[in-house]
């Protein structure tokens, strides 16, 4: 167990936190804005809009994995840049995974705002942008939820990350995949208590979100 | 005397129902005109058509003589000119100082003039002690007069109450009735188009006012005639309180 | 707000250190497979590599069929696998420079304790492979496959195709003895020891649940023989094919695992007790004295697949070691 407390462990959780949150902030930052478009705007075809956003929830990470890998292979489209098996193609990855999440959840929240308070700020004479924006600032809340959310699925991902990551030390190693490989050589004990550390610093980073958020600075 | 708002033979449906049908009238500047009729009876619908959140089916609706239509591009600079009170009260989830400056910084307006009117609706309201509180943390009533303040704050021509004092208690209805009455009284090119099912509201408050009824207009009249003298033996009866709501 | 711009800061700043902090003078692209990475072996040797020519290995550790898709796709700069087979093909396609020996660990046998099959009686591996059959089609044993294409796998295959078994027919065996895995090979040795079956494993993947306690009921059955050597092999990838490969560090490599020094050091690793590896590149003589690796090298009388060393080797072999 004093394992656990190895520069090998610190730096392979850094690079956990370092992917997982590129991943969150890429993927929200297009997840929530497209989220907020969708629960707000009537256009045709929303119905299925939204039932694809949803049904996306259930997507097979791998194929993530394995789609980013086709792309940035050498023998893909974008091969030159040289990408793959680099923390860049794993938050990449991540991120296909974070933006139907985000999106789905925010489409619930901007719908779930009162109709009054949609009525009113149009009556008020707010643009159609400034209706958006200050109904996403009205359900708030929810969008911070939805950037959680997202933080817990790139987290604990692991079949795309090591697709396209290799799971290579001090490179692409991170907690998942570290896991994966501990279990697969039958240290079942070490397996468990990276699988600790990785739920103690997702914790620790939601009790973070958590304090900003009731001191109003989030 | 000018016309403020003009209705010509509104029809409105959503899906079998017809919740306007044939509908006309004429509210004038300078005075309170009352739709009064049960709920349900398609008053609300009417006052989401002038405010441009809906078109009619048919007919036409008039603003300061000017045909106008919700799907306008500019649907939201004739928005600017109305202002419009609901039944719930309605605050952002933000100061009280905030909820007031929100119609007018949506805008751009002048920071110095947003802040002068705040200050004067805020003293208005007796909520200055509360301005950077939440709004959320207010009464009913306070919250209410929130939303009149908000909508009333950058000055619109044209005020449209939805049932705006129901569900609150005395006290408030009294101070909420004193605001449509300064509104008025601050600019003789103001209107107001009240909705309600209350007919004391409407005795006290409005200059005219139209019977509404299963989405038709079944008689219009002054307020005197209304109560004492009128022409369609509905409204007499309604008056009269044989008819409850 | 602002603290979402601290949050970004801080997250750009630390991502920024762990870019800066990989900027390697060189880096060798190297896809093996899980066994290998799994025995310790690369941990052991690859350091000497990396300090002799100022770089870094990247180990890619995967199933032995994507390392040599990585190969063929020029997304890795040289392969250590173990897939003889596969490897002659990969060559003979053109992904491949050339295909050299470097080492041999063994595969065995496991199976529940009390030998159900007989397969300590058995003459060889084949006769162990039939005699499992057998006893699976009566209903009184079963086997577990690793079914996933990965040197295992194709080394389970063969013996099949002995007992007259094409890959078809292996895959059509009753799923009431015969049981497709597809899976790692600690996964299948558990499933072993849940099922008390048989299975082929490579050594080192054994002896490490022996160790760690995880396959008490399990126990090797059948071992050592030759016709159970696992072959490995280093094969630069064409680098006329992929220009952008770093193809003289991984001929440095080529020539560094082949050398006499790192074959000693290859055979000098012992794992749970044992030696795991028996280095076997042409023209390699052992320098160690171990008995274990002479003895090894001598047991390749009846080879199916693969030379293992040839006569001169062997002679030259035996000469120093008296």
């Amino acid at each position: 167990m004093a394992d656990l407390f190895s520069y090998d462990v610190l730096q392979v959780t850094l690079l956990s936190l370092y992917v997982s949150g590129c991943a969150t902030m890429l993927g929200s930052s297009i997840g929530i804005p497209l989220g907020a478009l969708v629960g707000l705007k009537e256009f045709g075809g929303k119905g299925a809009v939204k039932t694809i956003t949803y049904t996306m929830y259930g997507f097979p990470p791998v194929i993530s994995g394995l789609v980013i890998y086709y792309l940035f292979s050498r023998s893909g489209p974008f091969g030159s840049l040289g990408l793959l098996f680099t923390p860049t193609a794993m938050i990449f990855a991540e991120t296909l995974l974070v933006i139907p999440l985000t999106a789905g959840v925010t489409i619930t929240a901007v719908t779930e705002i009162d109709k009054s308070i949609k009525d009113t700020i149009r009556a008020v004479g707010a643009t159609p942008r400034q209706c958006v924006l200050t109904v996403m600032r009205e359900a708030w809340v929810g969008l911070v939820m939805a950037a959680m959310i997202g933080f817990g699925r790139a987290i604990a991902e692991v079949g795309a990350a090591y697709m396209v990551g290799g799971n290579i030390f001090g490179e692409t190693r991170v907690l998942t995949t570290a896991i994966m490989m501990e279990t697969r050589m039958g240290h079942f004990g070490y397996a468990l208590g990276l699988g600790v550390v990785l739920i103690m610093v997702a914790g620790a980073v939601f009790m973070f979100l958590r304090y900003l958020q009731e001191k109003e600075l989030l | 005397m000018t016309v403020a708002v003009e209705l010509r033979n509104v029809d409105k449906r959503y899906g079998d129902v017809a919740a306007v049908r044939n509908v006309s009238f004429v509210a004038e500047t300078g005075h309170v005109f009352g739709v009064l009729g049960p709920s349900g009876a398609g008053k609300s619908t009417l006052l989401r058509m002038i405010d441009l959140l809906e078109s009619p089916d048919r007919g036409e609706v008039l603003l300061r003589s000017r045909n106008v239509s919700a799907d306008a591009r500019d649907a939201h600079l004739i928005r600017e000119r109305i202002g419009m009170v609901l039944q719930k009260p309605v605050v952002l989830n933000r100061s009280v100082a905030n909820n007031l400056a929100y119609s007018m910084s949506i805008r751009g307006w002048d920071e110095k003039e947003i802040a002068k009117r705040v200050a004067q609706e805020l003293k208005r309201l007796g909520l200055e002690g509360r301005a950077r509180k939440n709004a959320r943390t207010l009464s009913g009533g306070e919250m209410q007069r929130l939303s009149f303040s908000r909508a009333t704050v950058y000055s619109p021509d044209l005020l449209l109450l939805d049932e705006f004092a129901a569900n609150l208690d005395p006290r408030n209805v009294v101070l909420l009735e004193d605001m449509v009455r300064s509104y008025l009284a601050e600019d003789s090119n103001r209107a107001v188009v009240l909705v309600t099912h209350n007919i004391f509201q409407a005795k006290r408050l409005c200059h005219r006012i139209a019977l509404m009824w299963d989405g038709e207009i079944i008689e219009v009249a002054d307020r005197r005639k209304f109560f004492e003298n009128p022409d369609d033996e509905r409204t007499a009866a309604f008056v009269r309180g044989d008819i409850a709501f | 707000m602002s603290i979402m711009v601290v949050l970004v800061l801080v997250v750009s700043a630390v991502g920024v250190y762990i870019l800066l902090r990989e900027e390697e003078p060189q880096a060798l692209m190297m896809a093996t497979t899980t066994s290998t990475q799994d025995s310790g072996l690369l941990e052991y040797i690859l350091p000497d590599f990396e300090e002799k020519n100022n770089a870094k290995v990247e180990v890619i550790a995967v199933g032995s069929g994507q390392a040599l898709e990585l190969g063929k796709r020029g997304d890795v700069d040289v392969l250590l696998v173990h897939s003889p087979a596969s490897e002659k093909q990969f060559v003979a396609d053109g992904y491949g420079e050339s295909r050299t020996l470097v080492m041999y660990n063994q595969f065995v046998i496991v199976g529940p304790e009390a030998d159900p099959a007989g397969t300590r009686q058995a003459h060889n591996a084949t006769d162990a492979f039939a005699r499992i059959k057998d006893n699976g089609t009566a209903g009184t044993t079963k086997f577990v496959s690793r079914a996933d294409n990965s040197g295992t796998h194709s080394k389970e295959l063969t013996f099949w195709s002995y007992l007259g078994f094409n890959k078809t027919q292996v895959q059509a065996f009753d799923e009431s003895w015969y049981k497709q895995a597809g899976q790692g090979m600690g996964a299948v040795l558990d499933m072993c020891e849940q099922m008390d079956a048989y299975t082929l494993s490579d050594d080192a993947t054994y002896y490490s649940r022996v160790a760690d306690n995880l396959i008490p009921h399990l126990n090797m059955t059948s071992g050592g023989g030759s016709d159970l050597f696992n072959q490995y092999s280093v094969i630069p990838v064409n680098a006329t094919m992929w220009p952008h490969i770093n193809h003289t560090l991984a001929l440095d490599f080529l020539s560094w695992i082949t050398s006499n020094e790192t074959q000693d050091l290859i055979a000098s690793y012992v794992k749970y007790g044992h030696q795991l590896f028996f280095p076997n590149t042409p023209g390699y003589v052992p320098h160690t004295t171990s008995l274990a690796t002479i003895e090894a090298m001598l047991r390749l009388a009846s080879v199916h697949d693969e030379e293992l060393m040839n006569l001169e080797d062997m002679a030259r072999c035996w000469s120093i070691h008296g």
